[in-house]
């Protein structure tokens, strides 16, 4: 079964008065395979909106391909546009009409029935609030709204660019049960773009990072998470200046040990351990040593771990991270190389990537 | 056409549209007021009685100062003794001078000032300020509602419903030029009823003949097309500047300075017929069918060189510039990105 969404090498760069171009999108690649709830990640400028905008027709690209649908895209949008519902970036309507005049004028627009209106702000919660005008709707009443006129042609393709923004707990909640209910019983492809990483990581069943306007990696999200971000192990001590000697004694024992690869580092008051087969050996290492340890946790895997490391994001203490910092993917031809950023090397494609 | 049909009901609906509306038809009201309040069919028993009261009064008193040799003796005159200015005026040039106008005999006509509409005489022109403002309403209305359009973000949720911009561009021309349309005939008809009431019950109808429909409907036929062009102006204005006030700044600049400055390079140049460089030279020949400058620089000519812009010459410019800048604002529309 083909991809609903396969983008390939896309391009796009914004021309600056006395500076180069900035290359917004630097020969992306993406698939979305139907019936799931994909997440699109990447950190601040990496691509995600522009990506959305250029598929959704609002951009022109300068080069690659876009195919939704099977079908290519700008130049077919208009033939498969009734299947498809969107929200890019944040929502923003006409702030006089109502929200029921916003969706009715929609609508009206490309003949749907006004039913199919109450019945997406029924569906989106925002029944009582229909009447009221759009400029009293709170972030979150316009988030469902835009939301709301996304479902409003009955999609099958539905892509929301940061769709729990503003939202409260319950919003949150609803929305992803909406969106997961519209994916696994409706058979609706939904693609997520999100920095709401524990959100992601709940919500959707495979998910793409990008970063600098390239692909980092693809895949299921558990497949991705385990594939990456090495388990590690947190010590704590009773004094702090432990320590470095704990560090020290760490690296010692794995010198005479089969964990050749364990590394010890300290992080303010803790010390945290990769690569050690299992916690009992850190345990046993340092007692040898004559270190006794407080506290040891084995921190799980999540997205949020494994989105910093693949994105180079993650921050140092006493350094902020600048908007375009992200990690530089080599281009596609050479994407099956292992790419470099500074000290640290990590692979292109995920283990459990699909492809 | 369901597009079309949304476009209209989103410009329908707008507050400005509204609002514009209300102070139109308020306007029209207030004009025929105007003339309701000034125009009459001739003066009332009780007017004409009060102006022979007072020209009576005029011409008694003339005629006791006529008569009476020591008429400018009385403490209330004495001063005309002691100014040397009158010193050597006879009694009777004093008399006219002072108290009436020599051998003019005052009537009831001269304190009476009736002012009577004409219909057929000054409605043609009225109509015609109507369609002109009207247009200019909706010049306005088409610009905002473009610019909101894009200001507001609605612009993109738009498109990615109907990604034929092309389509989306007719529609809003297309529903533009309806309610323009729409307006302005029914603003006309509005404006015609109301005169044409004021002038059977305060003023006089004229005379109503085939020339006069055919010369006026001519005429308020082209205003009519005008304030069309006029609302295509301000929404392909408003599309190529993707802001309301960048249409309304163009448009305000050039009324207010582009035209003064226009004039001054005229002048500077010492062109013939500095004139023809104004867009409201263009207009006036375009509404009035025909327009004739006149040129004087030859000081030792008898006659002025003369000028004539025709309607077909006035409409081929006008529309011209229309044209150029809705292509330019369908090419903005059709290439540039949406942010």
């Amino acid at each position: 079964m083909s991809p609903i969404i396969e983008i390939s090498g896309l391009r796009k760069s914004y021309s600056r008065a006395f500076r180069q171009p900035h290359n917004a999108l630097d020969g992306l690649d993406l698939e979305v395979a139907a019936g799931q709830v994909h997440g699109f990640l990447g950190p601040n400028g990496s691509g995600k909106t522009t990506t959305l905008r250029a598929l959704l027709g609002l951009i022109r690209v300068d080069g690659g391909t876009m195919r939704i649908f099977d079908q290519e895209v700008p130049h077919r949008l208009p033939d498969v546009v009734s299947q498809i519902g969107a929200v890019v970036e944040s929502p923003q309507f006409f702030k006089h009409f109502s929200g029921r005049l916003t969706l009715q004028l929609l609508a009206e627009s490309a003949g749907v029935s006004k039913a199919r209106v109450e019945e997406v702000l029924e569906q989106v919660g925002l029944k009582d609030a229909a009447k009221a005008s759009v400029k009293g709707y709170s972030l979150g009443m316009r988030q469902r709204l835009a939301v709301a006129q996304a479902l409003l042609k009955q999609p099958q393709l539905l892509i929301l660019d940061e769709p729990a923004n503003g939202l409260d707990p319950a919003g949150i909640h609803h929305m992803r049960e909406l969106l997961q209910w519209l994916a696994h019983s409706e058979g609706v492809t939904v693609v997520v773009s999100s920095h709401l990483l524990s959100e992601v990581q709940q919500l959707c069943d495979s998910m793409t990072i990008v970063s600098r306007g390239r692909r980092i990696v693809d895949g299921k999200v558990a497949d991705i998470i385990a594939g990456h971000g090495e388990s590690s192990l947190t010590v704590r001590f009773p004094d702090a200046a432990s320590l470095p000697e704990a560090a020290d004694a760490l690296k010692e024992a794995a010198a005479t040990a089969p964990e050749a690869d364990v590394s010890a580092v300290v992080d303010r008051d803790r010390l945290v351990v990769k690569g050690a087969a299992e916690a009992a050996w850190v345990t046993k290492a340092l007692a040898d040593a004559g270190i006794y340890l407080s506290e040891l946790r084995a921190e799980t895997k999540n997205l949020e771990s494994v989105f910093l490391e693949l994105t180079g994001t993650a921050p140092v203490p006493g350094e902020t991270v600048q908007i375009g910092q992200s990690v530089e993917v080599p281009a596609p031809a050479a994407a099956a190389a292992p790419a470099t950023t500074g000290d640290e090397t990590i692979e292109v494609q995920a283990e459990g990537a699909e492809r | 056409m369901n597009l079309f049909k949304s476009e209209l009901r989103r410009l329908m609906r707008r507050r400005l549209s509204l609002i514009f509306g209300i102070l139109a038809v308020v306007g029209l009201l207030v004009l025929s007021g105007v003339y309701w309040f000034s125009s009459s069919q001739g003066p009332s028993e009780e007017d004409l009685a009060w102006a022979q009261g007072e020209a009576d009064e005029m011409n008694g008193e003339h005629a006791e100062c006529i008569g009476d040799p020591a008429f400018f003796d009385s403490p209330e005159w004495e001063w005309v003794h002691e100014d040397s200015a009158f010193e050597d005026m006879s009694h009777e040039d004093r008399c006219m001078n002072f108290v009436g106008s020599g051998d003019y005999t005052y009537t009831a006509q001269d304190f009476l000032y009736v002012y009577t509409f004409t219909f057929a005489d000054e409605s043609p022109m009225t109509l015609i300020g109507v369609a002109i403002v009207a247009g200019l309403i909706m010049m306005l209305l088409a610009s905002s509602a473009i610019g909101a359009e894009w200001s507001s973000g609605g612009m993109a949720n738009l498109l990615v419903w109907h990604p034929n911009r092309m389509r989306v561009w007719g529609a809003k021309l297309a529903a533009a030029c309806t309610v323009c349309a729409a307006a302005v005939v029914g603003l006309l008809v509005l404006a015609f009823g109301l005169l044409y009431l004021t002038a059977v019950v305060r003023g006089s109808v004229g005379t109503l003949d085939s020339a006069w429909w055919e010369d006026n409907l001519e005429m308020l036929g082209r205003a009519v097309i005008l304030s069309l062009g006029m609302t295509v102006l301000g929404a392909s204005l408003a599309m190529l500047g993707r802001h309301t006030a960048i249409a309304g700044g163009i448009i305000a600049g050039y009324l207010i300075i582009g035209d003064m400055l226009v004039r001054f390079a005229a002048m500077a140049l010492q062109m013939k017929f500095p004139d023809r460089l104004s867009l409201y030279t263009w207009v006036g020949a375009w509404i009035d069918g025909k327009i004739e400058l006149h040129d004087w620089s030859d000081v030792n000519a008898m006659q002025p060189d003369v000028m004539v812009i025709t309607a077909s010459e006035a409409g081929l410019l006008l529309g011209g510039i229309i044209l150029g800048l809705t292509l330019l604002a369908t090419l903005a529309f059709q290439r540039r990105d949406v942010a």
